[in-house]
């Protein structure tokens, strides 16, 4: 048994220093550690791309946004992450307000992101848009019969819609921007009266809320615009009948707009290559990259209105709500309390 | 009454002077800082409790009771239908003789190769298949029944998703029990007139009560650590609750707390679980060279017994595999790359190693205890084996905390290495190597220790010559079964990894958060097929030990 053990026990600490070594080579050439939490394809080829056109290494950490903003606190000044990127700028807001990104100023990123979808400090700098809307069944919803996110809470609505759990951002966000419209009360007024809407508890994905409209267990959900181009382009022909049978309406047209979000990133503050970090976000927010992100991930660019994909092309313009997104941070945890308040899982 | 007060402390000193006269040498020395370094992680989650959690009131005011309600349903709905599936099939195949026997005794334990996610994960849509129901339920009922129904239909599918990759830790040690009774128990009743069903009832099943008891705890404990799963179909429970009030409220101090009332509720299991088994060490008695007679079944009574058999297995391991193969067929082209080498390498390699060493200081640690009979050692190891009862997001909250202050103090980042990996998957394994080789150690090592100490050996000589010999089957099982486990590993794996390092794990998840769940068919079969081989060799190596 234990020269059994003994060889085994080589040959493990052979693979594993082998596994370090691997690491080591990683890192030698000139590069960037990146902490993302965008789990896209849209990320890899455009990370390729870069590589390409710099001949910088760009090594990557994927994992939840929050825990990678642990880590970084964590790690405080030693950490070997140079660029942070999230979605939602509520986390971008939790990132700064921990102090682990650095203002920085780029011409060319101060070109390239409009002034809303920015930090005005500088900390963070967004990447692409996502917005929020209600999705409804084409048989048995008319466009005309909504407006607003708002009016989901009357009563005619009962026991007609879906939408995610309380946990995921997107939808903390919305609440968030909805406390900055009309206040705390309103707001979990609002929660409380769109949870007794609901024809089921919150659970799944946003993509798992189009399928429910689709197969007509709901009339409207609430989910973000780019994963219904997921499902429209799915290799799954379920998926793309789900797309076919449900409308995108942007509410709120009359009033403040659609709620939108941007996913992001920034130089972190222990950043040891940050001329790199700078060009890597002046890259992803180039005219080029911001195409390939609505392409392949039917994002819209940070630029609206410059958008280039059909897809989105067909969902039509629509004015956004252009509330600063750091008050989305600001509010996030106060939307999280009320949606325990409401009872909204 | 005074005397007897004193008496006890008396004999509560003696007892401690006893410890620090004659029990303090290298041995012990160095398996007291070990284990309550392996306890430090734990530690450090406990000491954040004393810390002011400022959402605590409005946790306790609005959600504590829903993550009590739903972590407490999931525990009792799995634990009970574990039972029932776990003993029923277990005594069908250690005392019966039907069709197929042979193969059910293996086949039964497949499912513990799914990890509770991938099998969520491969249930998906299950609960979207009784939308056309629910819908008939708004048209024919109301509108209210049918939400109430959609509402709570969540628990029970959670449960048997939870329940059928979770049974076969019933099944293994109770099967375990039967066959180890059968040969003298069962005989015996059989010979006093007893037929199959009283002696089922009222000698074999309170005999394998331990056994039993032992299985379901670790049932609870899978259950209460699970994330993906109860994130997926969104219960709340502790654990979503912990990562909920850390990250999103941003209340870590909050969440610590509810770690604790995890620990504690955990911490009571424990208590009855030892309070169950209580009054019921069994010794392994001298085998009986005859081999045990089963039951034989006829047709009809086979026939349900097959059944029996089958339900588990299909719910458990055929309907999840065959739906990944059938995934993966459909997206191996646009998955599956040379990438795929490097992820199954990187997994197989850092469990291969954790295990390892997971093994050796189980063994040093086990050994040190018995050996030396220390009372101190064994208080530290039973807190060293604690982290198999904490979350592995817990783990790895405590262990970010640790690094945090070694970065504070040394300036060494701990994080993002793969030691600091390996030294989490220690912390969070060690009971599950610990266990057996500790019964391992009490039943086979204990008196022939003894001996060998009066006849004049060293400890070392004792450990290498006596001890891991005699166990060697336990330990490889032992290093297997951690294996097993950190190869199904998710939350841990996901907070710690270091760069461009990517896990079987980590990437089933990655594709599943972006609800690609058939692409993600691919790596959860690779991880199911690296944990098959080791099953399927273990299973037989404790046939063995039984026979």
């Amino acid at each position: 048994m234990l020269p059994h053990l003994r060889s085994g026990m080589k040959s493990f600490l052979k693979l594993s220093l082998g596994l370090n070594f691997l690491l080591c080579v990683y890192t030698s050439a000139a590069e960037i550690n990146v902490y993302s939490h965008r789990h896209y394809d849209s990320d890899a080829i455009l990370f390729k791309q870069f590589t390409k056109k710099t001949d910088i290494q760009v090594n990557v950490v994927k994992g939840s946004a929050d825990q990678l903003i642990q880590r970084l606190i964590t790690e405080g000044k030693n950490s070997p992450a140079d660029v942070l990127l999230t979605v939602d700028a509520g986390r971008l807001h939790r990132a700064k307000a921990a102090g682990v990104l650095q203002p920085i100023k780029s011409k060319i990123l101060l070109g390239n992101v409009p002034n809303s979808m920015r930090d005005p400090e500088g900390h963070w700098y967004g990447m692409t848009v996502r917005s929020r809307v209600i999705v409804y069944s084409k048989d048995r919803v008319k466009p005309s019969e909504l407006s607003t996110y708002e009016d989901l809470a009357k009563a005619e609505w009962k026991g007609r819609v879906v939408a995610r759990s309380s946990s995921n951002i997107y939808n903390q966000s919305l609440l968030a921007s909805i406390i900055a419209a009309h206040g705390k009360d309103k707001a979990l007024a609002w929660a409380k009266a769109v949870r007794k809407n609901m024809v089921r508890a919150p659970r799944g994905s946003d993509r798992d809320q189009a399928r429910a409209v689709a197969a007509g267990l709901a009339d409207v959900a609430i989910m973000n615009t780019y994963y219904l181009g997921i499902l429209a382009n799915s290799s799954v022909a379920a998926d793309r009948d789900v797309a076919g049978k449900v409308g995108v309406f942007f509410p709120n047209q009359e009033d403040r707009g659609a709620h939108i979000n941007v996913s992001g990133g920034g130089v972190t503050a222990s950043a040891k290559n940050k001329k790199e970090a700078i060009q890597f976000l002046e890259f992803l927010t180039s005219a080029k990259s911001q195409e390939t992100f609505g392409k392949v991930n039917y994002e819209y660019p940070v630029k609206i209105n410059k958008n280039q994909s059909e897809l989105l092309k067909s969902w039509g313009k629509f004015k956004a709500d252009d509330v600063n997104l750091s008050i989305l941070g600001a509010n996030n945890s106060e939307a999280v309390k009320l949606f325990d308040l409401a009872g909204w899982e | 009454m005074a005397a007897y007060v004193i008496n006890i402390a008396q004999n509560c000193l003696r007892c401690i002077k006893h410890e620090f006269h004659f029990k303090l040498n290298a041995w012990t020395i160095s398996a007291l800082v070990l284990g309550l370094l392996l306890f430090l992680p734990m530690a450090e989650v406990l000491w954040h409790l004393t810390m002011p959690a400022e959402s605590w009131k409005h946790l306790r005011d609005t959600v504590l009771g829903q993550y009590i309600k739903g972590s407490l349903i999931l525990v009792f709905g799995t634990a009970i239908l574990s039972v029932i599936l776990g003993v029923s099939s277990a005594w069908l195949v250690a005392c019966c003789e039907f069709p197929g026997r042979k193969i059910f005794e293996w086949a039964l334990i497949l499912p513990l190769a799914i990890p509770t996610y991938i099998a969520a994960y491969a249930y998906f849509d299950l609960l979207d298949k009784l939308n056309p129901l629910l819908i008939w339920i708004r048209l024919n009922v109301s509108t209210e029944a049918m939400t109430l129904m959609s509402d709570t239909i969540v628990y029970p599918v959670t449960i048997i998703v939870l329940t059928s990759v979770l049974y076969p830790y019933v099944y293994l040690v109770t099967r375990a029990a039967f066959t180890r009774q059968s040969n003298q128990c069962i005989e015996a009743a059989r010979t006093l007139g007893h037929g199959p069903h009283s002696t089922f009832w009222r000698i074999a099943l309170p005999l394998a009560r331990p056994a039993i008891v032992g299985g379901v705890s670790l049932v609870i404990m899978e259950t209460l650590n699970d994330y993906g799963a109860v994130k997926h179909f969104n219960i709340p429970t502790f654990t979503t609750g912990i990562f909920r009030t850390w990250l999103a409220i941003g209340d870590l101090p909050g969440a610590l707390r509810l770690a604790a009332c995890l620990m504690l509720l955990i911490l009571f299991l424990l208590i009855l679980e030892k309070w169950l088994r209580s009054g019921a060490k069994f010794h392994k008695n001298s085998q009986s060279d005859r081999p045990f007679k089963r039951y034989k079944l006829d047709k009809i009574k086979s026939f349900f017994a097959i059944i029996c058999c089958l339900l588990p297995l299909i719910i458990g391991f055929v309907l999840p595999l065959s739906r990944l193969v059938y995934w993966a067929s459909q997206t191996i082209e646009n998955v599956f790359d040379a990438t795929f080498l490097t992820l199954t390498s990187n997994s197989i390699a850092i469990a291969a190693t954790a295990s390892l060493i997971t093994v050796l200081l189980a063994i040093f640690l086990t050994f040190t205890s018995r050996y030396f009979g220390s009372l101190i050692i064994n208080a530290t190891n039973r807190l060293a084996i604690l982290g198999y009862a904490v979350p592995g997001a817990v783990i790895a909250i405590g262990i970010l905390i640790l690094a945090k202050q070694v970065n504070i103090s040394t300036g060494w980042v701990m994080t993002g290495s793969l030691s600091m990996l390996v030294l989490a998957y220690v912390v969070r394994f060690l009971a599950v190597a610990w266990q057996p080789i500790d019964s391992g150690m009490e039943r086979n090592c204990e008196q022939i220790n003894n001996a060998s100490r009066s006849l004049g050996s060293t400890a070392i000589q004792s450990l290498t010559q006596i001890n891991i010999p005699l166990l060697r089957n336990g330990l490889v099982a032992a290093g297997l079964f951690v294996f097993v486990d950190i190869m199904k590993e998710l939350p841990l794996t996901l907070i710690l990894r270091p760069f461009n390092f990517e896990t079987l794990s980590t990437k089933t998840f990655d594709l599943a958060q972006q609800a690609q769940i058939p692409e993600s068919s691919i790596p959860a079969l690779c991880i199911i097929l690296v944990s098959l081989l080791p099953l399927i060799w273990l299973n037989r190596q404790i046939r063995h030990n039984e026979k």
